[in-house]
């Protein structure tokens, strides 16, 4: 059994991840130094910040992608940083993560893209399509189910990375400069489905150095420079 | 592993299969190759035993009488010897007898023994020995036994054929575990190589599996299955050859009739082609346990 410890707000409200004096080096040179940060359940926090602050890095640690060089995170309660390899995919299953490149499998269908979440999750065979054709509704992409990604345009990629990560129903989505590689009207279309997301009950996390993004939604933001995180709205 | 499991890891096998066949190809033909090998060592090996055995049926004694043993101490004699451990016959062939033997196997040169006055072949006991005492060490301690009889003049039994035998036996065993076993980690080796390759090539399709909780097993289960399938196909490969290859081969030596009597070069049993398949099987599972452990420790 893993420890875990469930803190909570003055309001109530459980801490869903907790950041206490992260450190993390990559080499001699510090990425990340001294962070500290509460994230309450059902939050939409943007950490804002230029290219090369840390945002990705800071990002990759929450779902154990990296290991922090010093100090803990607590997602859910549970310590990352003594959570065994075997359990780190049922971590990964209440945390979703949307990239800048998508990152969907060229030769897997849209369909398939999004069914691997709930396949690898052990889903019975009966819920699965319904499901997926529930995410593809939200996203209103459900006429593209058998489409290959590269027949798709960047926005309806994006759309369909949304769709993955939602699909298994997570409790927090993480996503990691996620209009990058959009137009305004597809960003748009994205950050709506973020915030239909957040009305669900999902804790958002956004990535972005653009500044005209932070104004769309109202949120939290932290900034990062330079691996130095500074926490302008406070709880 | 639950049915949605078992179709996604089926489905992701028939696409990797697809997505890259000559790398499968490739694994399949290594492995079959591999257990050509092995299976040409495991056939020379299993036949130059029974012809071991072949020429070890004829191991004998021959104990040569001296002069002058009368028949009273020749019968007490024959007696000893064949209560000696791992005897089986003892015959005797008397000086005369030795001497028509021996003017038979001259054949038309015999009249070269017409101007002996005497006979000069000494009378011997013909020695038989028990089949699980015809080996280098028990003939030659018989033989020692029986030299110290004092009406024994001298012992014969192909002493010099008997010990170069055994000694290239025992250096082709060795050398067919050593070769064996290099074969082995060397096709175990190309084998993870190949799948490495395999696992390379889809290398972000399983990053992002990782990345929406897919465990390891979910992961690696596919690639188990095909390349078990692989070490399968490669042995049936290599076992198909072999047979046409043997059946070549004999087909070539069936001139040599004298040896074909009495020795049948035989194909592989029903058990050492199991045993084949195994060792594809056993090959292909290896290959890929040291490729998949590499590939997601990194």
């Amino acid at each position: 059994m893993l420890e875990q410890v469930t803190r909570f707000n003055e309001s109530g409200k459980r801490h869903i991840i907790e950041v206490f004096h992260v450190y993390k080096n990559y080499g001699p040179r510090p990425t990340l130094f001294d962070i500290n940060l509460t994230v309450l359940e059902n939050e939409f926090l943007f950490i804002a910040g230029p290219s090369g602050a840390g945002k990705t890095t800071f990002l990759r640690l929450l779902f154990r992608d990296e290991q922090v060089t010093q100090g803990h995170i607590l997602v859910k309660g549970i310590n990352l940083q003594r959570i065994p390899r075997r359990k780190i995919p049922l971590l990964r299953r209440d945390i979703g993560v949307v990239f800048q490149d998508f990152r969907l499998i060229d030769h897997y269908t849209v369909y398939e893209n999004i069914a691997l979440v709930l396949e690898a999750a052990g889903h019975q065979a009966r819920y699965i399509p319904k499901r997926v054709h529930q995410v593809l509704r939200m996203v209103g992409l459900e006429k593209t189910l058998h489409a290959y990604p590269a027949r798709l345009s960047g926005g309806e990629q994006q759309r369909i990375a949304v769709a993955r990560a939602a699909v298994g129903k997570p409790l927090i989505l993480l996503a990691d400069e996620p209009t990058g590689n959009l137009d305004a009207d597809a960003s748009d279309m994205v950050f709506d489905l973020f915030a239909q997301l957040h009305k669900l009950g999902t804790t958002i996390i956004v990535a972005t150095h653009d500044k005209l993004l932070l104004s769309k939604v109202r949120a939290r933001i932290v900034s990062l420079d330079q691996g130095h995180m500074e926490i302008k709205n406070h709880l | 592993m639950n049915p949605t499991k078992i179709v996604s890891v089926l489905k992701r096998m028939k696409r990797n299969f697809v997505a890259t066949p000559y790398l499968h190809l490739a694994a399949t033909g290594t492995i079959g190759l591999c257990l050509l090998i092995t299976g040409c060592f495991i056939i020379l090996y299993t036949n130059l035993n029974d012809l071991i055995e072949v020429w070890q049926q004829d191991i004998r004694i021959v104990a040569y009488i001296k002069d002058g043993v009368s028949d009273r101490q020749r019968t007490l004699l024959a007696q000893t010897i064949s209560k000696l451990n791992g005897v089986k016959e003892v015959s005797y062939t008397s000086k005369d007898e030795a001497l028509t033997q021996l003017r038979q196997q001259m054949k038309h040169r015999s009249s070269l023994l017409d101007g002996l006055h005497t006979n000069p072949l000494p009378a011997s006991f013909t020695i038989d020995l028990v089949e699980s005492q015809k080996n280098r060490v028990n003939v030659t301690l018989l033989s020692r036994k029986i030299n110290e009889f004092p009406e024994i003049n001298d012992v014969e039994y192909a002493k010099a054929w008997l010990h170069r035998f055994s000694g290239f036996i025992s250096f082709f065993r060795l050398a067919s575990l050593v070769v064996g076993l290099v074969v082995f980690a060397t096709t175990v080796f190309i084998c993870s190589n190949t799948i490495g390759l395999t696992l390379y090539a889809q290398r972000d399709e399983l990053d992002i599996m990782r990345l929406v909780g897919a465990t390891d097993s979910f992961i690696k289960a596919p690639f188990y299955i095909q390349n078990l399938i692989q070490g399968l196909l490669g042995s049936l490969l290599a076992i198909t050859l072999l047979f046409a290859v043997y059946n070549i081969f004999i087909a070539k030596i069936e001139a040599y009739g004298a040896l074909m009597a009495t020795w049948e070069v035989r194909f592989l049993s029903l058990t050492e082609v199991y045993e084949l398949l195994l060792i594809g099987v056993v090959i292909a599972w290896l290959g890929s346990y040291i490729s998949l452990k590499q590939f997601l420790k990194s």
